[in-house]
């Protein structure tokens, strides 16, 4: 078979700004094969001429050995009549992105081992440049502005080529060939060391630049400065996390009393000298994408108490860009590293943003002149239940393509779903996948509603879609549920809007493709369709539709919000001791005098701004108060999460679970549970009364869902929501189903907290096919 | 029968779903029937009154049904509050100096006389403080049971010059945005007083006429938009500025004065002072050079004690009105019904 052949080939799949082409050339040169290959829309388009073994061994070699950060979803191939060309050529891309899911541009990733030799290599043309990279590793998503990938359509284009950069850039052997991202002291991105705005207004010298900036933050850091640090896809404060002192100050001057903290460490082993790192966690530690782990603590040092106060974990990541590695060259390790943003707003992005929104928290800024396109916060990442689960699925994870099991070739439309308000992701869906975008935040506030139309104007134009229909959360109050209806005004079709459990449920099912399941969802808040607030319930869920089957009892939130920041007041609806609410109400600090506390007594009883909830996060905040572990909620999930602390030294205790019913279905009876709870801290350490509430709640819902499974015969259990990220919960309920014949669904791709709301939102709208003229 | 098929509290709640509703079924049927070539401000405005241009003059309408919860409350009644209420959409329309009110009474059978007495009392004392006389009226008695107390009607009509008049849609970007006074008793004071609350700290409706303080405050300077936020309150009032004005609206948090008793009885029972309904001030949007100005004239009144400058018009976020609390920036949306919490 040694007759000349020629084979046309697609390859589709995310395999731009991955090397792939010095990568086709090289395997094609080594088999001594000619022809070419080129990008394509959002694909790589090659033709092979030779004997058609050889052929048939590049192609292999293609499906299976391609580089770290492609994945290959298909290569077509069709055969023809050989041309006679001769050589191999990388030719220019052509053409616009045909449109499609498939992440046609890859996440941003860290440092590779190649590229993290040359940066300690003295020799290396890229020795100590914090910014280098390769066709393997570095900023991708964070830098592109279009595609398809090329140096000009991303913020690399300002940054001409050096004639050594350039050399490699065009030789096929080189691991920077075609390497978008290449750059080199000479001809790269500038860092420089800033103390003050003036620097950025007048355009002064700055104080340091290159590695001397590096190096002066270092000594700056060691000082107790706290520092702005623009990375890849964002901009951190940094301090010194071993320093209370430090750290308070940047706790005083950020308006962030006890939301913990992030910290940096060298390594795993530095990481080991405070928190424990089991197999999952050193896996996640390792990973060349770095995301925030959040992991126990193991020592009772004083500085961890100040960086995540109360709680028994801690959020670490290894360093993940050139730069990390040589700042820890001139401090010690761990460092916190959080997001450089005021509450409730967007991470800065510019060295500017920083000095204007908060220049009175900086002592300094790291900065340089590589514009971040898209603002990418850090994942974070936590281990439940020995398994990995996504707190917030960004950096390293966006733009990749989750599936859509519901979507139909052809027919499917495209979706856009907008997301909730708080932890907002936005998404794109096409028949065949999905494309979360990352973490936006509360979308409540011009800025964040600035990211997010940023945010859904960036996935379009990367996914080369245009959505035909818009979906977005049932709350009428939420202002992505107002930006939906803009997108509809403007031509989409919808709003869907889908109920915020369904969209954590079928966010789940899809996940796992499962059509149909029994779905425990245990979350903090959500519009439900009677207009109270949802949020412990069991669900008979497909992708289209719900229904629902069970839960919690519901009970009220006496103030509404105010009963979510101080949960003592929830306690008002749920206990029947008087005194000893009032007793909780003051000793919290949720009211000043017994009379303010009849009140809230009072305004529970005649509901007057208490709203109806069937939460099952609520029902932990209130625990929370009644056994002393929070007063106050300073940051999402805190109640809950310092229960989980405090539950972890308690044991479980005997309880009878008290069940009742509503319209038919069995509901956990939370006012019954509550008091029972209440009685059981007489004789009981406040540990095991923790212990037992989670118990309590895990063991219901689960009995609940299992029951229901088997009386309509479905097949999967699941259990998902934000209360899915506490441990002793997830594994109650995993040890109830995993002995029935149904299986389990635990979530593992999509976060089980709001930043998983997008995507389902985004797979019930393609079930439900609405299209365009339907709606019109 | 569904939500959609009776009428609910939230139909009257004064914000979204009440345009919707007023949109949807009242204002297409009446707004241009039979409507004059006259009509400067007309039903589709839903202005707080109507604007006849007549000869060389404008006529000013405006009507209100008055219902409240306890009859008589601290600070006032339901008598001073159908005179004020209607005397104060007259004013913000630029009509201070009211011709003529209409008093329609609906009286429950089994009401006590010395009630209804104390009720006529208190219009007839707020007449006097208006400057303006009930020259007209009606009286209807109803079963016990088919209404609840008292409930009054008032219609009042002023008229001004010709182009006089002032319209709630007249915001540009510059302008500075003064209240006449503290936000929060009005509705405050009636919940706890309605729910029996026992709260510490002094509870007040602040329900008065303004036509005073509104005349010192177009004497004073420029008014280009002026509105009384009643129902749903200082956040309603202001979302209806900016949507209508086409502009956007800054609002400078802890410059909006609020008193204390009516923050701490706020915080207490988790309810914002600006989500609910005032009965005695007025939001003005006022030309930047005049804002001072108009803040010393309202100081000099009655009223307007409290008075301040409390944001500004902006030509972002259109339609939006961003709260700036001194530690970031939010948008500040209008109640719906009952506020449902988003925390997740
Ligand atoms: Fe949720
Ligand atoms: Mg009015
Ligand atoms: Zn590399
Ligand atoms: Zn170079």
């Amino acid at each position: 078979m040694d007759e000349r052949c020629r084979a046309a080939v697609q390859i589709s799949g995310t395999v731009q700004g991955v090397g792939f082409r010095p990568f086709v050339y090289r395997t094609a040169v080594d088999a001594g094969i000619a022809g070419y290959v080129r990008n394509t829309g959002g694909a790589v388009e090659a033709a092979f001429e030779g004997p058609q073994a050889a052929i048939e061994q590049v192609l292999q070699t293609v499906r299976t050995d391609p580089p770290p950060l492609s994945t290959v979803e298909a290569v077509d191939v069709e055969w023809r009549d050989p041309t006679g060309v001769e050589g191999f050529e990388i030719c220019d891309s052509t053409g616009k992105h045909a449109g499609g899911v498939d992440a046609p541009v890859p996440p941003d990733t860290g440092i590779c081992e190649a590229c993290l030799d040359d940066l300690r290599d003295p020799d290396s043309r890229y020795h100590e440049y914090w910014a280098t990279a390769c066709v393997d590793c570095g900023p991708r998503f964070a830098v592109v502005e279009d595609v398809p990938y090329d140096r000009a359509r991303t913020s690399m284009a300002a940054f001409p080529l050096c004639e050594d950069c350039r050399e490699r850039y065009e030789t096929p052997t080189s691991r920077r060939c075609h390497a978008q991202t290449i750059g080199c002291p000479d001809c790269g991105p500038t860092l420089r060391y800033e103390i003050d705005a003036e620097c950025v207004a007048t355009g002064a010298e700055c104080v340091a630049t290159g590695t001397d900036a590096i190096a002066r933050a270092g000594d700056a850091l060691t000082d107790g400065s706290i520092l702005a640090i623009k990375g890849t896809g964002g901009i951190h404060l940094v301090c010194d996390a071993t320093d209370p002192e430090t750290v308070g100050r940047l706790r005083a001057r950020t308006g962030r009393p006890a939301k913990p903290f992030a910290c940096m460490a060298r390594s795993v082993d530095a990481i080991e000298a405070f928190a424990e790192v089991d197999n999952t966690a050193r896996e996640l530690l390792t990973d060349v994408r770095s995301p925030i782990v959040l992991l126990e603590t193991t020592t009772a040092a004083s500085w961890l108490d100040v960086v995540a106060p109360g709680l028994s974990t801690v959020g670490v990541m290894t360093p993940y860009a050139g730069l990390h590695h040589l700042l820890f060259d001139h401090v010690d390790d761990p460092v916190v590293m959080t997001s450089a943003n005021r509450p409730g707003q967007p991470m800065c992005t510019t060295t500017e943003s920083v000095w204007d929104r908060l220049g009175d928290v900086v002592d300094g800024v790291v900065g340089h002149d590589r514009e971040i396109v898209a603002r990418c916060d850090d994942s974070v990442v936590r281990v439940v239940d020995d398994t990995p689960r996504f707190v917030r699925r960004s950096r390293g994870w966006t733009p990749t393509t989750l599936p859509n099991p519901t979507g139909v070739d052809g027919e499917s439309p495209v979706v856009l779903a907008v997301g909730p308000e708080r932890d907002a992701t936005v998404a794109v869906a096409g028949s065949d996948g999905v494309v979360s975008s990352q973490h936006i935040g509360a979308v409540d506030s011009p800025n964040t509603l600035a990211f997010h139309r940023d945010a859904v104007t960036h996935l379009q134009e990367l996914t080369n879609l245009s959505p035909d229909v818009v979906a977005c959360d049932r709350h009428p109050d939420f202002l992505t549920t107002t930006e939906a209806e803009q997108y509809a005004a403007d031509g989409m079709a919808g709003p869907v809007a889908v109920q915020h459990h369904h969209a954590h449920a079928a966010a789940l099912c899809a996940e796992h493709d499962v059509n149909r399941a029994i779905v425990v969802v245990a979350d903090g808040t959500g519009y439900g369709p009677d207009g109270t607030i949802w949020g412990g319930e069991v669900l008979d869920v497909t992708y289209e539709g719900f229904e629902r089957v069970g839960g919690l009892s519901s009970f009220g939130l006496p103030g509404g919000e105010v009963a979510i920041e101080y949960p003592a007041r929830i306690l008002a609806t749920l206990l029947a001791d008087t005194d000893r609410i009032d007793d909780r109400l003051l000793e919290t600090g949720a009211v000043e005098s017994r009379d303010d506390a009849a009140v809230v007594r009072q305004q529970a009883e005649r509901g007057v701004n208490a709203p109806t909830t069937t939460s099952a996060g609520r029902y932990l905040d209130a625990v929370s108060a009644l056994v002393g572990a929070c007063d106050r909620r300073t940051y999402e999930g805190e109640p809950a999460q310092r229960l989980e602390g405090l539950a972890r030294d308690g044991t479980p205790q005997p309880i009878d679970i008290p069940y009742k019913t509503r319209s038919g279905d069995r509901v956990l009876d939370v006012q019954t549970l509550v008091r029972s709870l209440a009685a059981l801290t007489a004789d009981a350490s406040a540990a095991d009364v923790a212990a037992t509430a989670q118990h309590a709640l895990a063991s219901g819902l689960a009995t609940i869902a299992l029951d229901t499974a088997a009386e309509r015969n479905v097949g999967a259990v699941g259990f998902t929501g934000g209360v899915a990220y506490n441990g002793a919960i997830s594994r109650q309920l995993r040890t109830h189903v995993e002995p029935s014949d149904c299986r389990y669904l635990q979530p593992a791709a999509v976060p089980p907290g709001d930043g998983g709301i997008a995507y389902g939102q985004a797979i019930v709208a393609t079930a439900r096919n609405i299209s365009v003229a339907d709606n019109r | 029968m569904s939500d959609d098929d009776t009428v609910t509290v939230a139909h009257g709640a004064g914000t979204g779903k009440t345009r919707a509703f007023l949109e949807d079924s009242v204002v297409s049927r009446f707004a241009q029937n039979g409507a004059g070539d006259d009509l400067a401000v007309g039903l589709d405005a839903l202005d707080d009154g109507a604007v006849h241009e007549i000869d060389d003059r404008s006529v000013v309408v405006t009507t209100d049904s008055h219902v409240v919860s306890p009859l008589s409350f601290p600070g006032g009644d339901i008598g001073r509050l159908a005179v004020a209420g209607t005397v104060n959409d007259l004013a913000v329309m630029g009509a201070t100096e009211p011709l003529s009110l209409t008093c329609s009474l609906i009286v429950e059978a089994g009401t006590s006389v010395e009630l209804l007495e104390d009720i006529l009392d208190s219009m007839e004392a707020t007449c006097e403080a208006a400057g303006c006389a009930i020259t007209t009226g009606d009286t209807k008695v109803m079963g016990s049971g088919e209404v609840d107390g008292v409930v009054i009607n008032t219609t009042g009509v002023g008229v001004i010059p010709q182009g006089a008049h002032v319209p709630d849609a007249g915001l540009s970007p510059g302008d500075k945005l003064v209240l006449s006074g503290a936000v929060g008793d009005h509705g405050i004071t009636l919940l706890a007083e309605r729910e029996g609350f026992d709260i510490d700290g002094e509870l007040r409706s602040d329900v008065a006429p303004v036509n005073d303080a509104v005349a010192a405050a177009l004497d004073a300077g420029t008014i280009t938009a002026m509105k009384d936020p009643t129902r749903g309150g200082l956040a309603t009032a202001l979302n209806e500025m900016a949507t209508k004005g086409a502009a956007g609206i800054v609002v400078d948090e802890p410059a909006v004065p609020v008193h204390d008793a009516v923050s701490a009885a706020g915080e207490l029972l988790g309810i914002d002072p600006f989500d609910v309904a005032n009965e005695g001030e007025v939001v003005f949007g006022v030309d930047a050079a005049d804002a001072d100005a108009v803040v010393d004239a309202l100081q000099a009144t009655s009223v307007g004690a409290d008075a301040a400058v409390i944001g500004e018009v902006t030509d972002e976020h259109t339609g939006r009105v961003v709260l700036d609390t001194g530690f970031g920036r939010r948008y500040l949306s209008e109640p719906e019904g009952e506020q449902l919490p988003r925390i997740c």
